[in-house]
């Protein structure tokens, strides 16, 4: 971007008396001379922000490149937009069905597999629908149904709405009624919400961790991390923009920004961020064995491509 | 000399000044007389440069006022003085309002500087000002807030606006029809100060009394133009004209 | 930033530190710049409403009047089209910065500024632009005769134009991102996107006292305000 392209070509003293003295850009060294100075945006989820993981471990990339990075929590369907219109350099969510439609057509390249945690269904101690312990979440959802139990859904095209949805078409249920809200909100106002209600409501482990201290729910489905079904793992992918669909997009430091935070460094720090003594995001990205599938779309293959 | 030759103007179809001619030299003071509505106000901005009229001309030492240049215009413009009938003082100090004549005339280096000296709090109030509130007797009333002055004291700065300047001539629309008989006298004491300065000045008023009091030579308006100017003395004393004559003693009413 | 000895009782929270301030400094930065933009804009529309009549004035006024209720969600969605990279204004990179916060919170303020001005305009006494006119002044000096006259009226725009300005949170967080670095020193966090985000998270005690600091703000504004307009400075 030509904002970029100046900043580069003034310097980093220029960019911190020029950008109104609060970018500090943490690092007084010139000699990474290829990207240094610039802004990478990266748009991104509420619930990987509002963790609070990104500001924790983005310091450490930012004094390596002497970078900036701008940050953009925005939900997973913003997200993926802003990037499709070239306003960001890179993107992180949660929604691999989007996440594969952003790629297939064109936006998106270089995906890779970065992490993941897993979703929760969370009511009040009283579970008036009897869920607790339930190894099925779509039977658990069918329950909710049948009691007419309230249930708070994000209604916000999130993630984790998105996810929510795909559920109870796995259950077999419309829901609708008096007992089930959308609400439009955020994971945390979700979480109050249906704490003030006795409600129950699908949560993301790391929203549900960091505020458990202040509310009385409690997890009645557990998610794969503990040993609950697979459908309600949580993986995270990180894409770069394609520079050419966008040419301004900031290529080289969204490819330095993915070869960071997918390196056994980034990725250890991400399994030792922790709330409250908790792990909240399990990293994907090392692995000894291959993993093609996570530079593609799912399912995707060169033979049904070349047909 | 402000010369008025054959001038009209209408407001839409009322005809309100119809072919009125009329001499104003430094030093004398005119009084233009005529009931309520009849023109008198319409006459004075006509004077003033205020209204482009749609027929005669007006001329000021001899420049054709409406054929000249709009900057020429506003130099002749700034050689009269206009009090209006209301005071219409600005919402500021005293010694502000006085002085806006000559601020206005400043360039803006100056004006930039005099307004950052004020904000400072150190103002000398020019020469011109202070003379001129001497003359309406105000000079005491200097830092005074406008908007607390009676109505008197108001329609006395108003007068002192004009004066500061120093015009050449000085136009005054019953500039005393509000006032009671102590600020009346004030007012026209200034009147005589401003011709003795050698100023031009011409004093539209219903009170003929006042006219008689103050002016050397006399306009009445009637309806159609002035049915007569001429001197005082010999206006009220000794009128030509029919109409003249009823109006002054009173038989003529409108 | 001498904000930073204003906010001495957010010192012990869970903010960090320099976080606070920096949000109060962007906020105040981004309404201030708005709000002087848009008062500059204002005026001359308010002066040239005030006193000229020309074809299409009523339009321009209902186009003002309609801008007043406008949704500031939707003022966002307009800029942030605008400024996106395949907007208009795209080539200018301005997608979540603090520049294209400026200009959403400009087309927010503008319309009551005007409104409000133009109403103190009109109110100003004819006789007195007649005064200014008569004692030699020019068209612009009786414009600004007109201004210093209308000045409680215009101050009053302003305020009105600066609290929609800065309490404003739809259009600064669509065009803006609510953007931090990862010290936590805001780049396009505003005080009503921070308290926004708190909300989200629900963390309601926190979104309190940082509504408590916007709050303050606002209140030490007007008084400002209101002062300047008592004292010397503009009567004199
Ligand atoms: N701006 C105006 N528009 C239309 N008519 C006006 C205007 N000003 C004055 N008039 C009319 O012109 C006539 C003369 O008014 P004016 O000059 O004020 O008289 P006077 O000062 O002698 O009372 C009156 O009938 C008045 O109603
Ligand atoms: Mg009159």
């Amino acid at each position: 971007m030509q904002r970029r392209k100046f900043l580069q070509g003034v310097g980093l003293a220029a960019v911190a008396s020029t950008a109104g003295c609060t970018q500090i850009t943490g690092s007084e060294s010139t000699e990474a001379a290829g990207v240094s100075g610039e802004t990478l945006t990266l748009t991104t989820t509420t619930s990987t922000y509002d963790t609070g993981l990104l500001d924790a471990i983005h310091s450490d990339f930012e004094e390596m490149y002497g970078v900036t990075v701008d940050a953009v929590a925005q939900g997973t369907g913003a997200a993926l937009e802003s990037a499709r219109n070239g306003d960001s350099d890179v993107v992180m969510v949660h929604a691999r069905g989007l996440e594969d439609e952003f790629m297939r057509n064109g936006y998106g390249i270089n995906r890779r597999d970065l992490m993941f945690n897993d979703f929760v269904i969370v009511g009040p101690t009283s579970d008036p629908a009897g869920i607790e312990g339930s190894s099925s979440a779509t039977e658990a959802l069918a329950t909710i149904a049948e009691t007419q139990s309230a249930f708070v859904s994000r209604g916000d095209n999130s993630g984790t709405h998105t996810k929510e949805k795909n559920l109870w078409e796995a259950a077999g249920v419309d829901p609708g009624g008096d007992w089930y809200q959308e609400i439009g909100a955020g994971m945390g106002e979700a979480l109050n919400n249906a704490n003030q209600q006795g409600a129950y409501t699908l949560s993301d482990r790391g929203t549900y961790i960091s505020q458990r201290s202040e509310i009385d729910l409690t997890i009645l489905v557990q998610g794969p991390i503990e040993g609950g079904p697979e459908i309600l793992a949580n993986p995270y992918g990180i894409m770069a923009v394609n520079p050419g669909v966008h040419d301004n997009a900031n290529y080289d430091l969204a490819m330095a920004y993915i070869g960071w935070i997918t390196s056994p460094g980034a990725q250890d720090a991400i399994s030792n961020y922790e709330m409250n003594g908790e792990q909240l995001f399990y990293p994907e990205a090392v692995s000894e064995e291959p993993n093609f599938q996570q530079y593609v779309p799912e399912g995707w293959s060169s033979d049904s491509d070349s047909e | 000399m402000i010369r008025l030759s054959n001038v009209s103007h209408s407001y839409g179809v009322e005809q309100v000044v119809d072919d009125v001619s009329l001499d104003v030299e430094p030093g004398e003071v005119v009084a233009v007389i005529g009931p309520s509505g009849v023109g008198k106000t319409t006459l004075l901005r006509t004077m003033a440069l205020f209204l482009e009229p749609d027929a005669g001309t007006v001329a000021l030492d001899g420049d054709a006022v409406w054929d000249a240049a709009e900057d020429e215009r506003l130099a002749l413009r700034r050689r009269i003085g206009m009090v209006f009938q209301e005071a219409s003082l600005f919402d500021a100090s005293v010694a502000r309002n006085v002085e806006y004549g000559l601020r206005v005339r400043q360039d803006w280096r100056e004006r930039i500087r005099e307004q950052l000296r004020s904000l400072a709090g150190s103002t000398n109030p020019a020469a011109a000002v202070e003379d001129a509130l001497e003359v309406v007797g105000l000079a005491d009333k200097l830092d005074q807030q406008a908007r607390s002055l009676s109505g008197g004291e108001a329609q006395r700065v108003s007068f002192a606006r004009a004066l500061a300047y120093e015009p050449s001539y000085l136009l005054l629309d019953e500039p005393t029809s509000d006032l009671d008989p102590r600020n009346t006298g004030l007012i026209e004491e200034a009147v005589f100060e401003a011709r003795d300065r050698g100023i031009g000045v011409v004093v539209a008023t219903h009170d003929m009394h006042q006219a008689e009091r103050v002016a050397d030579r006399v306009g009445v308006l009637l309806g159609d133009g002035f049915t007569e100017v001429g001197p005082t003395e010999r206006i009220f004393d000794d009128p030509s004209d029919e109409r003249t004559r009823k109006f002054i003693s009173g038989e003529l009413v409108y | 930033m001498p904000i930073e000895s204003a906010v001495p009782l957010l010192l012990d929270n869970p903010f960090q530190r320099g976080y606070v301030p920096s949000i109060v400094y962007v906020s105040l930065y981004v309404s201030v710049i708005a709000v002087t933009l848009s008062t500059l804009v204002s005026l001359p529309i308010g002066l040239v409403m005030g006193f000229t009549q020309f074809p299409g004035k009523q339009f321009v006024k209902s186009v003002i009047n309609t801008g007043m209720g406008f949704p500031s969600v939707v003022v966002g969605l307009m800029v942030l089209f605008a400024v996106s990279n395949q907007g208009p204004l795209g080539a200018l990179d301005l997608i979540f910065t603090k520049q294209a916060m400026i200009i959403s919170q400009f087309v927010l303020a503008t319309p009551p500024i005007t409104a409000i001005s133009l109403a103190a305009i009109t109110g100003v006494d004819e006789n007195v632009r007649d005064a200014a006119r008569a004692l030699g002044g020019t068209r612009l000096d009786v414009a600004l005769v007109v201004i210093k006259e209308a000045r409680y009226g215009i101050a009053t725009a302003v305020l009105a134009g600066f609290g929609r300005a800065i309490s404003e949170v739809g259009s600064v967080l669509i065009v803006g991102g609510n953007i931090t670095s990862a010290d936590g020193i805001s780049k396009t966090r505003t005080l009503t996107t921070a308290i926004q985000l708190e909300a989200r998270q629900g963390r309601y005690e926190t979104a309190m006292v940082l509504g408590a600091v916007l709050v303050t703000i606002v209140l030490l504004v007007n008084a400002i305000v209101v002062r300047l307009g008592e004292t010397g400075a503009m009567n004199r």
